[in-house]
């Protein structure tokens, strides 16, 4: 197996994880909170995909849509219930509800689906695309189309539409938002919607190759965080790549030297942009650092 | 003023000094606390081990009847769930959690409390630590590793084994037992690297296992990242036979994968009640399927068997946890799985098997069986 094919699977692996990234970042910035509910909503993207599956018998690019329009709803509940009644108070008691929603839905997963990890559906089928002397992956080359396709489409929402404006304004400024009439608490109900939807294409995305299972949610949360921090707190696209460099080092990394020294040599890499960059990479743009 | 009759009853009763024990109640069931991990990252296993006593139980409604309690992941609830069981009255056994952690908070309370705990924790520790109040039904590694590294080396005819494990507790020490009967064994290790369980993309490890040119693909995973570095080894070239560890047996660690990735697959296993072999054995997997419409693993039927060797403590007379506690470090107890008789600290399983896949479906078929640690 050559660097080259590795490198594609990291790709997919980066590109997934980024959206896990984008999703806890617009939650982040709408709510100037943690979202510790944010891991376990891609695992419910992924056994939504699983149970979508099971209902449809269709490939996993055609239940996309499905999944995304039943996770944003259950991100405008998960606001409505964790963040809204709480968004008065001081910050923390934010970061305990949804920390309390997460351990929620994981109880909820483990009592409906039982504690084995799940397969959801493929994106396009299995199977490898030769391309002269490389046999790349089929489902790894799918994971890169859908979650680049997901990020443009998010930049060009947030960049070039009056909602994707209204929703910057409201996550920069909430006061002098509202102040200019723009309905902050709205505002806020899309971007958790977003943030969900964006959780459950990676949830999607990832519970074919990688299965799904209840208790999966904290480890992406984690991952999230790391790569927010990477590329500065609050910085959508920061947080895309230190997604994607989590996703490389768990492959290439793990392939030059081993998967223990990788991560080892991931949290060093980490260490060292908050010591040279305590900022991350792009700077901070949130309000605070939880 | 006049009093309910069984008042008068019971002070009739009292007055005589003939007020029976709770023990010796025969009418009425006694507790069986079955305290397990039914949520959290254990919950597969915990909720095999659940099954499995509840099973046993349900043969013996007159006996004993179960209490059952989530013992999660943390040491302190398994703890919590104890003293909560122990203080509602008298119990001659618990059923214990399977996590090892866990175990080792439980057992000094175990000593002092003086309560036998049955369980199917793998942790070797909690049989070396001379507390004379745990009984595990399910091989440990001295067993099953050596099953294990015996069936690489004399049935496959391998003498470079790569060996990839999981980096918790559970993987290092199935490593080191693995290590230890490679080189009795005469095998060198080609390749060995651990693995956190959080880890999602196998072929790293792998591409770098192959480089080293082993003759078997060892695995020492949990049930997920077994699927994982399976699923991951059937889209590679070159990869040699992989016998995998116990949790490759469990039904829904297959479920995770096509038959034909299972293709020459195979397992160390105490047992796997879904291959069949003996009337009993399936007549008890169909009840399985029937109570909790799913299928048995082995964790569920050492449970199944260590819950029944308790019933036949209490069926013959003990009622006490002190007397259980005798009936279970003295007798031997023919279960569904294999025959059962503690080794003087507890290990009351000595047998393992080795099962392999035949890439047509998700059964897998018993390869090879070791008996007593003979063969």
């Amino acid at each position: 197996m050559t660097l080259l094919q590795l490198g594609v699977d990291g790709v997919a692996l980066g590109a997934a994880y980024a959206l896990v990234a984008a999703g806890f970042v617009l939650a982040l910035n709408a709510s100037r909170a943690v979202n510790f509910a944010h891991g376990d909503m891609v695992m419910a993207g992924g056994f939504l995909a699983v149970v979508l599956a099971g209902l449809m018998k269709l490939p996993g690019i055609v239940l996309l849509p499905f999944a995304v329009a039943l996770m944003a709803l259950a991100g405008v509940l998960l606001a409505a219930v964790a963040y809204l009644p709480l968004r008065r108070q001081p910050v923390v008691a934010v970061f305990v509800s949804t920390i309390a929603a997460g351990i929620m839905l994981q109880n909820a997963a483990t009592a409906w689906f039982g504690a084995a990890p799940r397969a959801g559906p493929s994106l396009v089928g299995g199977g490898v695309v030769a391309l002269g002397p490389f046999a790349l992956g089929r489902q790894a080359l799918a994971v890169i189309a859908v979650a680049a396709g997901a990020y443009v489409g998010l930049h060009l929402l947030l960049a070039r539409t009056q909602l994707g404006r209204r929703l910057r304004a409201a996550a920069q400024d909430p006061a002098m938002a509202a102040a200019l009439g723009i309905p902050v608490t709205a505002m806020t109900l899309v971007a958790f919607a977003l943030s969900a939807a964006l959780a459950g294409i990676a949830g999607l995305l990832l519970s074919n190759s990688f299965f799904v299972t209840p208790t999966e949610g904290g480890n992406l949360m984690l991952k999230a965080y790391i790569a927010a921090t990477i590329g500065g707190w609050g910085r959508l696209n920061g947080a895309a790549l230190g997604a994607l460099l989590i996703g490389l080092f768990e492959t290439v990394a793990a392939t030059l030297v081993s998967q223990v020294a990788a991560e080892a040599l991931l949290y060093a890499a980490l260490l060292l942009i908050l010591l040279l960059r305590p900022q991350g990479l792009f700077g901070e743009i949130a309000g605070s650092r939880a | 003023m006049r009093f309910p009759r069984f008042v008068s009853l019971f002070a009739l009763c009292a007055a005589a000094g003939a007020l029976p024990s709770p023990f010796a109640m025969a009418a009425d069931p006694v507790r069986l606390p079955v305290l397990v991990p039914v949520t959290g990252f254990l919950a597969l296993e915990g909720t095999s081990q659940r099954n499995g006593a509840l099973l046993a139980l349900k043969t013996a409604p007159d006996l004993a009847r179960p209490e059952v309690q989530d013992t999660a992941t943390a040491p302190e609830t398994a703890v919590n769930a104890f003293e909560k069981a122990l203080s509602a009255g008298p119990v001659p056994a618990v059923v214990a959690p399977m996590l090892g952690t866990q175990m080792l908070a439980l057992l000094p309370l175990a000593a002092e409390r003086r309560v036998p705990l049955v369980t199917v924790s793998g942790t070797a520790q909690i049989t070396e630590q001379g507390n004379p109040y745990v009984f595990r039904f399910f091989p440990g590694d001295a067993v099953v590793k050596q099953a294990h590294a015996r069936f690489v080396v004399e049935e496959l005819k391998a003498t470079r084994p790569a060996v990839i494990y999981q980096t918790t507790a559970y993987g290092q020490s199935g490593r080191q037992a693995l290590a230890e009967a490679f080189k009795r064994l005469g095998a060198t290790v080609a390749f060995e690297e651990g693995v956190a369980p959080t880890v999602k993309d196998y072929r790293p490890v792998l591409a770098k296992a192959l480089e080293a040119r082993p003759d078997a693909l060892v695995l020492h995973l949990h049930a997920g990242p077994t699927a994982l570095a399976i699923r991951a080894a059937a889209g590679m070239a070159g990869v040699p036979r992989i016998v995998a560890g116990s949790a490759m047996h469990q039904p829904a660690t297959a479920a995770l994968l096509e038959p034909a990735e299972l293709k020459g697959v195979c397992a160390e296993s105490g047992s796997s009640p879904i291959s069949g072999g003996a009337p009993a054995l399936e007549a008890w997997t169909e009840a399985y399927r029937a109570a909790f419409k799913d299928d048995p693993d082995a964790f569920a039927l050492a449970q199944y068997d260590g819950t029944m060797m308790v019933l036949a403590a209490l069926r013959s007379g003990a009622r006490s946890p002190e007397q259980v506690r005798d009936y279970l470090a003295r007798s031997t107890h023919r279960g569904l799985a294999m025959t059962y008789r503690s080794d003087g600290k507890g290990n009351m399983a000595h047998d393992a098997l080795i099962i392999c896949f035949d890439g047509k479906d998700r059964t897998p078929r018993v390869a090879k069986r070791y008996v007593q640690g003979t063969s």
